[in-house]
């Protein structure tokens, strides 16, 4: 632009700023907010927003469609015309309902509720679970990898409790209480956290004598600030990812032991699964078998796939 | 390194002690013994203090006391020849109530109270359970015996003393007549050379007498052709899944349908049967027990173990699980290896999509897809021992190949992008080294440095077998031995499998450990500090 045209001088245009030493050494840069920079990573892949969508509808099917529905699974019991029904015959026999859509099962009950209560059980022992084996893992995790004299020992626990069978150990929790959903969760984190501990305990190893550590501590950092700020960040990718693969493998767990029979008593989808086997090889009945191990399938890979990648957006070096 | 080996190996000793011990806690003293009843139809027949009786023998045949009848005491007493006949048949008689024993009676019942409560036990004597009129009820004569629980001390030791177990003359107990006790060697099996044979087969052996194997070395037509059982391995008895059969034995012996030779027997009686005379071993009064063994045997060596023409559990479990292994190192490197050099394009795609399903959804899931997929190709899903069709084989090994090719997938994919960033490969590149000279000079050595390691322990843990395919497919393997042992309060077996498993995972990481420091010189577990 030509100065000239504005009509002004020299003076009115600039004016002279003295030499700061303070303001020299501020470095510039753009506003950066950890969470937001997750989000808008993790919203960029347009499959996440599809995923996530999937994940609400699933939760929302779970946890509030069985309240609107009054499910009883013996409200047809005396009704022989009723059970194993295809879905077409179900639909016809009861009229049109989305209740009826994949058909009636061994005691006329609907197998579309039977299959979203189950879920919320599943569901909800996977989250607690989940929930105390990480928080656990976790914290025991980076203590075992920060100390040496903890390493020892824990090592050799970890030895050892590794190679209990953990289904003798379910198996001794079941006869020991009842076999209902909260033994089933002591059972599953009594020793579950170890194994979260053990890897957790593997990546402050790999992280804890960085030179960028070292220089910190060389530095005078104290030791809950390096954890804090040096390590911390650098795992929580890791541990999202870890909580990926830990919270659908609880569900897959749980529908293990109830097909060998170590299950607990409710309704959960491993149940569903183990009691439909038989139905699996009966002409006209594969419905009652396939669509809980359909459901619990999509809800695994769905949590996975949310987990996966909200993992991948929480490592920072992707945020550029 | 030999050093460090034996010093890894000590540490394996003591987590496996460690291990057992906390199996031994968790289901003798954990556990309610009382549900070992839940499922016995005899239970309910017994009634009174015949009931109590019953509950004691029932919990001490599943290790979980010591139980000793009054009755098996004083009987005792007279076979080691410390009182005679007359004796003992007025001593073994216990009246109503104590103060109704006659003289004799009650000088050994005191000795046996006394006996027996020095060594720990509980004395409990049951008066009897009379009706009104006097007659008693059903099973309400007068018992006494001693019993205790084992102390888990005890056990714990006495299980790993008697594990390894050597044959001797002495394990027949001494007061029993058996003739001369000994050895002797043959250069001509008796099994093979039935007296008045004309010829002569030679084949040396090692006969015992007293011992608790009649044979204890020869030689036969079966894989390794030599045989001993000098020193046999005992992991602990079975009680209900396989009734007073070794652990390791109902791991390791054959199953399926019998094989049937003519077999010569001792007495010379020829029959067409499947017994391996062999595998005779001892059991105390068996030759008269019944019309057959008294025909067939000369002495108490009659429990012989039948050729049968299957393989044992574990040998379905190992080629199964051994020819998936080879199946996912045969493949699933590969892949890994593609995935990485052709980074997001459309095989990288396809194959994180595969290792992500095989990840998230239930294995019983696919197992059962792969069930019903292959129902549909006309593959066998169902195996069955007897039949010769290698096709039953599939679809067990692939249901068990496909998450290990998954998992071997996504770490060789890894490893290999890992080591494609790193800076020595950088410099390889400015320093003029083409891509495929990188790759296979370099990365792919480092890469698979990692999965060295984990090939002993996919070897060893093709023999625990795989519950859920075997479950699915039936076959009849290793896998199911822990579930039907805990479903059955089979306590022997747990302890047993459990020993077996931790030994097995013990040594495959050695192994791994072992098997790493070989393939990279860097690695080193000689010197400090490393």
């Amino acid at each position: 632009m030509e100065l000239e045209k504005l009509g002004l001088t020299e003076e009115e245009l600039f004016s002279h700023v003295d030499h700061s030493a303070l303001e020299s050494e501020k470095i510039v840069a753009p506003r950066y907010s950890y969470w937001r920079s997750v989000f808008r990573v993790f919203f960029r892949k347009k499959i996440n927003i599809f995923v996530l969508t999937l994940l609400g509808l699933l939760i929302a099917f779970a946890y509030i469609y069985p309240s609107l529905v009054d499910y009883d699974p013996f409200a047809n019991l005396m009704d022989p015309a009723s059970k194993h029904l295809s879905p077409a015959a179900a639909m016809a026999y009861f009229g049109k309902d989305l209740q009826w859509i994949l058909g009636a099962g061994a005691s006329g009950e609907s197998t579309f509720d039977a299959i979203w209560n189950g879920s919320r059980i599943s569901i909800s022992l996977a989250l607690v679970c989940g929930a105390i084996n990480m928080t656990v893992g976790v914290i025991i995790g980076s203590i075992w990898g920060f100390s040496k004299r903890v390493d020892a020992f824990m090592t050799e626990v970890y030895n050892i409790v590794g190679n209990i069978p953990q289904i003798l150990l379910i198996s001794v929790m079941a006869m020991l209480f009842a076999p209902n959903f909260w033994t089933m969760v002591f059972a599953l984190t009594v020793i579950g956290w170890l194994f979260i501990a053990y890897f957790i305990r593997t990546q402050v190893v790999i992280i804890r004598d960085r030179e960028y550590n070292l220089a910190s501590k060389c530095l005078g950092t104290s030791t809950v600030k390096i954890a804090m700020k040096n390590i911390l960040p650098f795992m929580t990718s890791v541990i999202v990812t870890l909580l990926a693969t830990e919270i659908p493998s609880y569900i897959s767990y749980e529908v293990f032991l109830s097909y060998i029979g170590l299950g607990m008593s409710d309704m959960s989808l491993g149940r569903l699964i183990y009691q439909a086997e038989s139905a699996m090889v009966t002409p006209g009945w594969e419905m009652e078998f396939w669509s809980p191990v359909a459901i619990a399938s999509i809800i695994t890979v769905v949590l996975y796939v949310v987990g996966q990648n909200l993992g991948d957006a929480s490592d920072p070096r992707t945020h550029m | 390194m030999g050093k460090y080996v034996v010093k890894r190996l000590l540490h394996g000793l003591i987590s496996i002690i460690c291990v057992v011990l906390i199996v031994m806690l968790l289901i003798y003293s954990l556990l309610d013994r009382n549900k070992v009843f839940s499922g016995d139809p005899n239970y309910n027949h017994t009634a009174s203090n015949n009931r109590v009786t019953y509950e004691q023998s029932r919990l001490e045949d599943f290790g979980y006391l010591d139980y000793v009848p009054y009755a098996d005491y004083v009987n005792l007493l007279a076979l080691e020849g410390e009182i005679d006949e007359e004796t003992r048949a007025a001593a073994v008689q216990i009246g109503r109530t104590a103060d109704a024993d006659s003289e004799i009676t009650a000088e050994y019942v005191a000795k046996f109270t006394e006996y027996y409560e020095s060594k720990g036990y509980k004395i409990q004597r049951l008066d009897a359970d009379a009706k009104r009129n006097g007659q008693l009820r059903d099973g309400g004569q007068p018992q006494l015996f001693a019993s205790r629980d084992i102390p888990l001390l005890q056990r714990a030791v006495d299980y790993f003393t008697k594990m390894f177990f050597v044959d001797n003359i002495h394990y027949v107990p001494d007061y029993i007549d058996m003739g001369k006790r000994g050895l002797t060697f043959t250069l001509f099996d008796p099994t093979k050379n039935p007296e008045g044979a004309s010829k002569k087969v030679f084949s040396p052996a090692i006969i015992g007498n007293g011992t608790k194997h009649k044979y204890l070395l020869y030689f036969d037509e079966n894989f390794p052709y030599f045989h001993q059982n000098l020193l046999t391995l005992n992991l602990g008895e079975s009680y209900t899944v396989n009734r007073g059969v070794d652990v390791f034995t109902t791991m390791t012996e054959p199953q399926g349908a019998y094989v049937l030779s003519s077999v010569t027997y001792p007495t010379g009686v020829t029959v067409d049967r499947a017994d391996n005379l062999h595998t005779a071993t001892y059991v105390q009064g068996s030759l008269n027990a019944t019309a057959s063994n008294a025909e067939w045997f000369t002495d108490d060596y009659t429990n012989v173990i039948t050729n049968k023409k299957g393989m044992s559990k574990l040998g379905y479990s190992f080629v199964i699980g051994i020819i998936s292994t080879i199946l996912a190192y045969v493949l699933g490197l590969p892949i890994g290896l593609a995935m990485a050099l052709r980074k997001d394009k459309l095989l990288d795609k396809i194959g994180t999509f595969y290792v992500m399903f095989i990840i998230a959804v239930p294995s019983l899931a696919y197992i059962f897809l792969f069930k019903a997929l292959g129902g549909k190709a006309g593959l066998p899903t169902l195996f069955d021992m007897d039949s010769t069709d290698k096709l039953m084989y599939i679809l067990p090994i692939v249901s068990l190949a496909l998450p290990s090719i998954a998992n071997l997938m996504k770490w060789m994919r890894r490893y290999m992008i890992d080591q494609m960033n790193s800076d020595y490969v950088k410099f390889a590149r400015s320093g003029g080294l083409s891509e495929g000279e990188i790759f296979t000079k370099h990365v792919w050595k480092n890469a698979l440095i990692p999965i060295v390691h984990g090939i002993p322990g996919s070897v060893l843990g093709a023999m625990t077998g795989a519950i859920i395919t075997e479950r699915v497919y039936v076959v009849p393997g290793a896998g199911n031995l822990l579930t039907q042992a805990i479903n059955r309060y089979d306590n022997g077996v747990i302890v047993g499998v459990t020993l077996f498993y931790a030994v097995l995972s013990v040594l495959s990481i050695i192994l791994g450990d072992v098997l790493m420091a070989a393939v990279d010189p860097r690695i080193s577990f000689t010197t400090k500090d490393r």
